[in-house]
C-alpha cells in the first residue's frame, strides 16, 4: 500500500468525523440562540449531544434505525391492501424508533459513570459548575438527543408512508367496503346518502384508499357501549341460591360480596354472547360529534364467531339511531371476514341531539330473506360473542398529523422519563451496573401490566408475613420439614410479590402511554392522555428522579477512592 | 475577568486538614494527608513536593471539592472549595490530561470556555491564542484521542488557563513531556507568576520545582515534613562557591594558598562547569524547527496568550529581560549558585516591571537592598509605558494590592 493511499485511508475517518461534528454544530448554533445556550446546563447538555452523535454504538442504532424507516416501505405487505401496509408500516417503524431510541438513551446515560471512571470530572468540577447544573445539564442533553432524533425519525415515516401511498397501488376487497345502505326503513334517505357512503355491493376501485383515510389516516374519539348493570339479577340469583341451600354444601363461608361480583360476572359474560336471532342493544353516550349532512361516525367491531361459516363471512344487520330521541335511524346490512376488526360507516345524525346513540344488533342474515333479496344467500346459523372493546362508537375528532404530533410528545415523555433513570443509575454506580438496572426498569416499565395481573396469583397469601414467618420458625422447632418448606415457600412469594409491588408502585406504565397502536386504529391520540403523560411521567416522577440523583451525587466525592 | 486580589486573605488555607481513605464498608483504611497545615499567599509560587503516594494529588483534589477533608478546615480566597463561585478565579491541570478523546482540541477549549460563561467571542479569541500558546493551532481539528501525551498535557494546559484564572494548580505540569516541552511549562510558569498569579506546583520533579517556586512544602506519607523558602531550605551556609572565567592552573593554585593562608580551609573542589543535558537538546530541537524540519507534534510554543498579560506588553518585557540578561551574563554562568549573583540595574528594572505587586519577593530573586537610589526615576516611566502597552489590563490588581 502506497504512502498515499495511506494517507487517503486516514483522511477519510476524519473527513467523517467533520461531517458528523456538523450535527452538534448545528445544535450548538440552535442552542447558542437560546436561553439554555447561555448556561452551564446548556453546555453540559452540548457536550452530551457531541458525545452521543459520536457514540459508536449511538450509530449502529441509528443507521438500523434509518435502515428500518427508509426500507420498510419497500418490502412490507401487510395484509396485501394499502390499508394493511400502511397500518404495517406505521406500527412497525414507530414502535422500532421508540424501542431503538429507548436503548440508545440508556447507553448515553454511560457518560456520566464514564466521566468519574476517566476522571474528566476533576476538571469539569474545578470549574463553576453546580452538582445539579451537572445532573441537569447531562439530562437534558439526553432529551434533546431525543428530541431530534425523535423528530427526524418521525419526519422520515410521515414522508416515507406518503411514498407508499403513491406508490402501492390500493387493492379491492369486496368485503372491507364493509356497508350495504340498503334499508326498508329509510330507503330514500339512504339514497340520497349512497353516493357519499359507497355501496358495499358495487364496490369502487378506491374503497382501499378510502377506507385508508377514513379508518387510519386519522383522529378519531373512540367510545365503549355501556355495559348493563346487573347488580341487581346478580343480588336476586345470589337471594334465591341462598334460600334454596345452594351454598349449605361449601367447605367455607361464603363472602356474599365476592360472591355477588362474580355472579354479575357470570350475567355479563352471558349477555356478550349473541345467540342465532338474538338481538342486543347497546348504548354509547357523550358522542359529541358534529351532526350536520355528510358527517359520519363509525361503528368498529369484531365477529368472533363460535362455528366459522363455510366462507367465513359474516353477516348480521345494525340499527343504528334511536328515532323516538330525535335521531335518524339507519339499518346496516354488513357483510364482513369473521375474526377482524371492520368498521360500520353511518352518517352522523344517527346520533341523538343529547349525544346518546343507540345500536340494536341482530345476529340475522339478512341476505338470506328472498323479501328482501332476489338471489337470497344461504343462511348460516352462528352464535357470536362480542368482547368488552368488541364495539366502538368512533367519529373524527383531528387529523393524523395532530395524532402523530401528539404521539411524538407521548414518546418523547417516555424518554425523557428513561434518560432521567440513567442518570439516576449511572450517578450513583458505575456504568455495568447502571446499565443493567436502567435496562430492568425499562423492561418492567414496558411489561407493568402484564407483570401487575401476574401478580394476582400471589393474591392468595393473605396473612400477614409476620404470622408466615412464625408458622416458618416453628415448624423448623418442631422439626416438621414439610410444613416449614411450605411456610418457607410463602414466605418467599410474599417477599418477591411485595417488592415487585414497590416497584410498580414506582415504575410507570408504559403500555399505558403506548399510543402506537391507537394512532394506527386511526384513534384519537387525546390531548388529555398526553397531558397525563406529561404530568405523571416528566413533571411528576422525571423531576422526582432528578432531585434523587441531585441528592445522591450532591455530597458524593467524585475522586472517590476506595481500598 | 477584572478580579482583585485580595492582599490581606491567603489564597489558600489549610489548617490541621486530614484525610482518610475508607474501604467499601465505610472503615477507615488509608490515611493520605494527616494534620497538614499550609498557606498560600497572593502572588506566589507554591511547591509541593514529595514521593508518590505522599499526599499532593489528595491535597489539590481536597482543594478543588473534588474529594473531603476528614478532618481540619479548608479555604480558598477565604471560601469553602464547595463554594461553586470561587472556581471562577481558579485554572487546574489534573497529574494527566483528562480530556474527552472524542473532541478537539478548539472543542475542548470552547466546552471549558462555556462553563466559565465566556461570551462566545471572547471564547474564539482566546482559544485561538491558546492554542497558538501551546503550540498547537495547526492540530487544533485533531480529535484528542489522536493527541500524544505531551500534545495532550499542552491543551490541559491550555484549558486551565481559559478562565484568566488567578490562582493556578498545577499538578505534575511537565509528565509527559519532553525537556523542550517541560523548559516551555516552566518558563510559562515563571511568566505568569511574574504576572501575579498564584501558582500551587505539586510535583516530585524537584528540577522543575526549584526552578519556578518561591516557597516550597515537602510532603512524606501525608505529613509535612518541611516548609520555607527554598533559597532558606537549600543553601549550604558552611561552603563558598565562586565562579569566574577559565583560570590558569597557576591561579588556582594560588588562590588555594591563598585560602589555606588567609582561611585555614582547603579548596575542596575546582572543576570547569558543563552545559546541562536539557540546555543542549533544546539548541538541538530548535536548530531543527528553525530549518523547518516537518513534525506532526506539537510546534514551538508561541507567547504567552495576551489575556493572561502576554501579546505585545509580553514580547516588550521579554526583549528588555533578554537584554538585559545579555549584559549580565557576559560571563558564562553554567552553574547554578547557591544565591543568586547581584544583578545589574536593568534586571532590577524589569523585574519590578514585570511583577505586578511589590510584595511577597521571592527570596531567590530578590533585588539587593543596597540598589542605588538613581534607578527609581527609570522605573517609574518604563512602568507607565509598559501599563500603557498592556491596555492597562493588570493594573486593577496592582491598585487593588498597593
Amino acid at each position: 500500500m502506497s504512502v498515499a493511499s495511506v494517507g487517503v485511508l486516514k483522511e477519510r475517518p476524519r473527513r467523517v468525523r467533520r461531517a458528523l461534528s456538523a450535527v452538534p454544530r448545528a445544535f450548538r448554533a440552535v442552542i447558542n440562540l437560546s436561553p439554555l445556550g447561555r448556561t452551564n446546563v446548556g453546555a453540559v447538555a452540548l457536550h452530551v449531544v457531541a458525545e452521543g452523535v459520536r457514540m459508536k454504538i449511538a450509530l449502529v442504532f441509528l443507521g438500523l434505525l434509518a435502515m428500518i424507516v427508509l426500507a420498510l416501505p419497500f418490502s412490507i405487505k401487510g395484509d396485501g391492501s394499502l390499508t394493511g401496509a400502511v397500518q404495517s408500516y406505521l406500527s412497525f417503524s414507530l414502535s422500532f424508533t421508540g424501542f431503538f431510541l429507548g436503548v440508545l438513551t440508556i447507553f448515553l446515560s454511560r457518560s456520566i459513570s464514564d466521566e468519574l471512571v476517566h476522571r474528566q470530572s476533576f476538571l469539569l468540577f474545578s470549574k463553576p459548575l453546580a452538582r445539579w447544573q451537572y445532573i441537569v445539564g447531562k439530562w437534558a442533553g439526553m432529551t434533546i438527543f431525543n428530541f431530534v432524533f425523535l423528530a427526524f425519525s418521525f419526519l422520515c415515516i410521515y414522508g416515507m408512508m406518503h411514498v407508499i401511498l403513491r406508490t402501492k397501488p390500493p387493492v379491492e376487497d369486496s368485503y372491507t367496503s364493509g356497508l350495504t345502505p340498503t334499508s326498508k326503513v329509510d330507503i330514500e334517505r339512504l339514497a340520497e346518502r349512497k353516493a357519499l357512503i359507497g355501496d358495499g355491493t358495487e364496490p369502487t376501485q378506491s374503497a382501499d384508499r378510502l377506507r385508508l383515510f377514513t379508518d387510519v389516516l386519522t383522529a378519531r374519539h373512540s367510545t365503549m357501549f355501556k355495559v348493563p348493570d346487573f347488580t341487581a339479577v346478580a343480588e336476586e340469583e345470589f337471594e334465591q341460591r341462598l334460600r334454596e341451600g345452594f351454598y349449605d354444601a361449601a367447605t367455607e363461608p361464603v363472602d356474599r360480596a365476592k360472591e355477588i361480583e362474580r355472579l354479575k360476572g357470570k350475567h355479563e359474560a352471558r349477555w356478550r354472547i349473541i345467540p342465532v336471532f338474538g338481538q342486543r342493544v347497546f348504548e354509547f353516550e357523550n358522542i359529541l360529534c358534529d351532526r350536520s349532512p355528510g358527517n359520519f361516525i363509525q361503528l368498529r367491531y369484531r365477529a368472533e364467531l363460535y362455528d366459522y361459516p363455510p366462507d367465513e363471512i359474516f353477516r348480521s344487520m345494525w340499527v343504528v339511531g334511536d328515532a323516538g330521541k330525535g335521531a335518524t335511524q339507519y339499518v346496516m346490512l354488513p357483510r364482513h371476514i369473521v375474526g377482524r376488526f371492520h368498521t360500520i360507516k353511518v352518517p352522523a345524525d344517527c346520533v341523538a341531539p343529547d349525544g346518546t346513540l343507540s345500536v340494536l344488533f341482530s345476529n340475522v342474515n339478512p341476505y338470506a330473506d328472498p323479501n328482501w333479496f332476489e338471489t337470497p344467500e344461504p343462511m348460516f346459523y352462528n352464535t357470536l360473542e362480542i368482547t368488552r372493546d368488541g364495539v366502538k362508537c368512533l367519529f373524527t375528532v383531528g387529523s393524523f398529523e395532530g395524532n402523530l404530533l401528539r404521539l411524538f410528545v407521548l414518546m418523547l415523555c417516555k424518554l425523557m422519563f428513561l434518560s432521567a433513570i440513567g442518570v439516576l443509575m449511572t450517578s450513583v454506580f458505575s456504568y455495568p451496573v447502571a446499565c443493567l438496572a436502567a435496562f430492568v426498569l425499562y423492561a418492567l416499565a414496558g411489561l407493568r401490566s402484564f407483570m401487575h395481573e401476574s401478580l394476582e396469583q400471589f393474591d392468595k397469601y393473605d396473612e400477614p408475613v409476620t404470622a408466615t414467618m412464625s408458622a416458618f420458625f416453628n415448624a423448623i422447632s418442631s422439626g416438621e420439614g414439610g410444613k416449614a418448606s411450605e411456610s418457607f415457600q410463602t414466605l418467599a412469594a410474599e417477599f418477591i410479590s411485595g417488592g415487585l409491588r414497590l416497584i410498580f408502585k414506582v415504575v410507570p406504565d408504559f403500555s399505558y402511554f403506548d399510543g402506537v397502536e391507537t394512532l394506527v386504529n386511526g384513534e384519537n391520540v387525546s390531548l388529555v392522555w398526553v397531558l397525563q403523560g406529561v404530568g405523571e411521567l416528566v413533571v411528576l416522577q422525571t423531576a422526582c428522579i432528578l432531585g434523587l440523583s441531585i441528592l445522591l451525587f450532591y455530597r458524593r466525592e467524585v475522586s472517590e477512592t476506595s481500598f | 475577568m477584572v478580579t482583585t486580589v485580595e492582599k490581606s486573605v491567603p489564597v489558600v488555607q489549610l489548617a490541621g486538614v486530614c484525610k482518610t481513605f475508607r474501604d467499601f464498608w465505610r472503615r477507615p483504611r488509608v490515611p493520605a494527608v494527616v494534620d497538614l497545615t499550609l498557606e498560600v499567599r497572593p502572588g506566589e509560587v507554591f511547591g509541593l513536593l514529595g514521593p508518590n503516594g505522599s499526599g499532593k494529588s489528595t491535597t489539590i483534589k481536597m482543594l478543588l471539592g473534588l474529594l473531603y477533608p476528614s478532618k481540619g478546615r479548608i479555604a480558598i480566597f477565604g471560601r469553602a472549595p464547595s463554594d461553586v463561585a470561587i472556581k471562577n478565579r481558579i485554572g487546574f491541570l489534573p497529574e494527566e490530561s483528562y480530556l474527552y478523546r472524542f473532541l478537539d482540541a478548539r472543542e475542548t477549549l470552547d466546552y471549558f470556555g462555556r462553563l466559565f460563561r465566556l461570551p462566545p467571542l471572547v471564547r474564539r479569541k482566546r482559544t485561538d491564542m491558546l492554542l497558538e500558546m501551546v503550540g498547537l493551532k495547526h492540530e487544533a481539528r485533531r480529535p484528542i484521542g489522536e493527541y500524544s501525551k505531551g500534545m495532550a498535557r499542552r491543551i490541559g494546559l491550555a484549558q486551565a488557563l481559559i478562565n484568566d484564572p488567578e490562582f493556578l494548580i498545577l499538578d505534575e505540569p511537565t509528565s509527559g513531556l519532553d525537556p523542550l516541552g517541560t523548559r516551555q511549562i516552566k518558563d510559562l510558569i515563571r511568566e505568569l507568576g511574574r504576572h501575579g498569579k498564584t501558582i500551587l506546583l505539586s510535583s516530585h520533579m524537584l528540577a522543575d520545582v526549584e526552578d519556578v517556586c518561591d516557597r516550597v512544602t515537602i510532603l512524606y506519607g501525608g505529613r509535612q515534613r518541611a516548609a520555607g523558602h527554598l533559597a532558606e531550605l537549600l543553601s549550604v551556609r558552611d561552603k563558598t562557591q565562586i565562579i569566574t572565567d577559565q583560570l590558569s592552573r597557576q591561579t588556582i593554585e594560588s588562590i588555594r594558598d591563598l585560602v589555606l593562608r588567609l582561611e585555614h580551609k582547603d579548596v575542596l573542589d575546582v572543576s570547569s562547569p558543563r552545559t546541562s543535558l536539557e540546555e543542549f537538546f533544546i539548541s538541538i530541537v530548535e536548530d531543527a524547527r528553525r530549518a523547518n524540519v516537518a513534525t506532526s507534534g506539537a510546534a514551538g510554543a508561541g507567547a504567552l496568550a495576551e489575556f493572561l498579560g502576554g501579546g505585545k506588553a509580553g514580547d516588550v518585557i521579554r526583549r528588555l529581560e533578554s537584554a538585559a540578561d545579555t549584559s549580565i551574563n557576559s560571563a558564562a554562568v553554567a552553574a547554578t549558585p547557591v544565591r543568586a549573583p547581584d544583578e545589574g540595574p536593568s534586571k532590577q528594572v524589569l523585574e519590578q516591571l514585570s511583577r505586578p505587586r511589590s510584595e511577597p519577593t521571592p527570596a531567590s530573586v530578590a533585588p539587593s537592598s543596597d540598589a542605588p537610589a538613581t534607578t527609581a526615576a527609570p522605573i517609574e516611566a518604563d512602568a507607565d509605558v509598559l501599563r500603557q502597552l498592556m491596555g492597562d489590563r493588570t493594573s486593577p490588581k496592582r491598585e487593588a494590592s498597593s
